[in-house]
């Protein structure tokens, strides 16, 4: 997911801006010069002033500067890069699956949700396909064993108990 | 004496020995992995650690990351791929050698001069940290806000990457910090509405985020590496003491700038090899021979990067400030294990200290055998293939984040929120490792700014009168001008007809 410095740049200004604003705006507290508004308005000024100096690519030098040195130690690989942005939208596979665990987890239960995490993200990854179900179901039960009997952290058992 | 007695018996425990044994192992196994991190190893280990005795907790740490520092080694001498990014910046001569014929010498300069540095990176935390708590028990606010400043400053000047992009990086982590009721006044801040937020973003599931699930997510980008090839290998320790003494400087360089760059904060094992790689080309009598195979820079950076590791919690014991991203997890271990950093856990805890300096040297120690083990069947662990270790990984992210943040599903969110931040990051250039320390700091540095500002009733004075203070404050002014002053340098240089 790369990005041009002027996106990422104008992205950090903007969060600045609301940081220095939701931080004026929090209730002083009565009989003190500093309150809880002071960090919060100076690290948005920060973001502000480092923002906009990104997006006018201030301090590229130094990146060209790395980037060179890593090339003399085996050089730019095309076919890796390539690679990389054709694939770059399945790198959200994995969070996307997080917030399927958050919203799923506690109905459905922790085996069955593991077990589907696993087994779509080793898709992804392009696994041996006769594997996959097996240590997604194998990788499930362990886990939840760990967790459950060694770690007591109470995972839920949702619609299959188990029944240690 | 008596102190020295009590740590022995505290680590000789059967508890901590089972635990050290078992983390070391894991380190080993984790650190061979390509893509998965000794930084990564610490953050997963965190969950377990709630259950174990402070010490035991505390010795899973250092013994999975110095075992996962060495074992990146590993596939970076026998397919050109680091484990570990503290293993890139001499993987090519580590190739080169095994191509030549010799990659059990390789392996055996891995796993020989990784021991070596640190043990001499641990001799050096025994000897510095307590001279150190002597200076750092005068200190006031006003000490504290300029040193977690200059900490902070030190993360973005040490970045490979552009300072400004660092300085983004660290106020990210700072603007994270600023996030719920955990602020001088206990007023909400940042939490739009929502319960959930109110206690802040949990560190370690916003840490398991960066540092594991943005590597999940990274792997999803990257084809799988290729075969190992079959080689026979010979005795990995023959040669070694030969090689120790026939390049003893750079040794002594290795483990002295290692332990430096370590106890620098955001700056850690990765860092320390890079420099002092180039450092053992720079000073060599033969630099030529530099990327053909030659042992010399080897076995200074391999040195350099375990040394590190030490280093890293010199800082992090005396001040709460991480020396590296494996030190930045494990502040929060100590905090939880009513081991909070600062100068007095030197004397009021001594002999908790006392163990922790003998974990430290028994991990290196039994590195010896457990790391010739690995690299006797590194062939099958490199086997594994990465489509099937990723996924359990994601999941053990979202368990163990989970159980981190006391059974709090919203911690799952935060592992997500920040996989994508951290991707998202390392993409484009912005450091890492400068918003963790943010992150990290983030309250140590406010609490100490707005303390000292109601101490001084509002003035600036104090914060420069006293005298360390000003000392503390030269520098972090000098760490944040720094960059400009080689900017100016350079263009000069490069307007000069040469």
């Amino acid at each position: 997911m790369k990005l041009s410095d002027r996106i990422t740049g104008v992205v950090l200004a903007l969060l600045g801006i609301a940081a220095f604003y939701g931080g004026s705006r929090l209730p002083p507290v009565p009989g003190q010069q500093v309150g809880p508004n002071v960090f919060p308005m100076v690290v948005g000024a920060g973001l502000l002033v480092v923002g906009l100096l990104i997006a006018f690519r201030i301090g590229r030098s130094f990146e060209d500067a790395a980037e060179a040195e890593i090339e003399k130690f085996g050089g730019p690989d095309h076919e890796a890069e390539t690679y990389a942005r054709k694939r770059r939208w399945y790198a959200f596979l994995p969070p996307a699956l997080m917030v399927f665990y958050y919203l799923t987890s506690e109905r459905i239960g922790f085996i069955p949700i593991a077990t589907i995490m696993i087994a779509v993200l080793a898709f992804a990854l392009g696994a041996n396909r006769r594997l996959i179900l097996p240590v997604a179901i194998v990788g499930a039960i362990v886990i939840q064993v760990m967790f459950v009997k060694l770690l007591r952290v109470p995972l839920p058992p949702g619609l299959v108990p188990m029944p240690w | 004496m008596n102190n020295f007695l009590a740590a022995f018996s505290m680590v000789f425990a059967p508890d901590v020995l089972i635990a050290m044994f078992a983390s070391a192992i894991y380190g080993l196994i984790i650190g061979a992995l390509p893509g998965l991190t000794a930084t990564m190893a610490t953050a997963l280990l965190v969950p377990v650690t709630f259950y174990l005795s402070p010490i035991a907790a505390i010795a899973t740490i250092i013994a999975s990351s110095a075992m996962a520092i060495f074992s990146g080694d590993i596939p970076g001498c026998l397919m050109r791929i680091p484990g570990t990014p503290a293993s890139a910046a001499y993987t090519d001569e580590a190739y080169r050698m095994t191509l030549k014929g010799q990659a059990e010498t390789a392996l055996g300069i891995c796993l020989w001069f990784s021991a070596l540095g640190g043990i001499v990176g641990t001799i050096a935390l025994v000897l510095i940290a307590p001279a150190l708590a002597e200076i750092a028990l005068s200190f006031s606010t006003f000490e504290y806000f300029w040193l977690a400043i200059l900490g902070l400053m030190c993360a973005t000047l040490v970045a490979r990457s552009s300072p400004v992009k660092a300085l983004a990086a660290m106020l990210i982590g700072l603007l994270v910090s600023c996030i719920g009721i955990e602020n001088p006044a206990g007023t909400p801040r940042f939490t739009f509405g929502l319960t959930d937020l109110l206690g802040g973003i949990d560190v370690i599931a916003a840490l398991v985020g960066v540092f594991a699930l943005a590597e999940v997510m990274r792997a999803l980008t990257q084809k799988e590496p290729p075969e190992i090839p079959e080689r026979k290998l010979g005795s990995i320790l023959k040669g070694q003491i030969e090689l120790t003494k026939k390049y003893p400087k750079q040794q002594i360089r290795g483990n002295i700038v290692g332990t430096l760059i370590g106890a620098l904060p955001g700056a850690g094992a990765d860092m320390a090899a890079w420099v002092s790689y180039s450092l053992s080309k720079r000073f060599s009598k033969e630099p030529e021979k530099f990327g053909t195979g030659h042992p010399e820079g080897l076995v200074e950076a391999g040195a350099s990067n375990n040394a590190a590791l030490a280093g890293g919690w010199i800082p992090a014991l005396l001040f709460g400030i991480p020396g590296d991203t494996i030190t930045a997890i494990a502040i929060g271990v100590l905090y939880m294990k009513g081991l909070n950093p600062g100068p007095t856990l030197f004397t009021e805890k001594a002999s908790s200290m006392y163990a922790l300096y003998l974990v430290f040297i028994i991990a290196n120690i039994i590195m010896i055998p457990l790391g010739i083990m690995l690299i006797r069947v590194s062939k099958y662990v490199l086997k594994a293939p990465r489509s099937l270790i990723m996924p359990i990984i994601m999941v053990f992210c979202a368990v163990g984040a989970f159980g981190a943040a006391g059974n709090n599903l919203f911690a799952v969110l935060v592992v997500a929120a920040f996989g994508i931040l951290g991707y998202v990051m390392e993409e484009n250039g912005y450091p890492v490792a400068a918003m963790v320390l943010g992150i990290v700091m983030g309250t140590m540095v406010e609490q100490n700014f707005v303390t000292s500002l109601i101490k001084s009733d509002g003035s600036i004075l104090p914060f420069l009168s006293r005298p360390i203070a000003a000392f503390l404050a030269f520098f972090t002014f000098l760490a944040l001008f720094w960059p400009l002053i080689a900017w100016m340098k350079r263009y000069r240089a490069a307007l000069s007809p040469a």
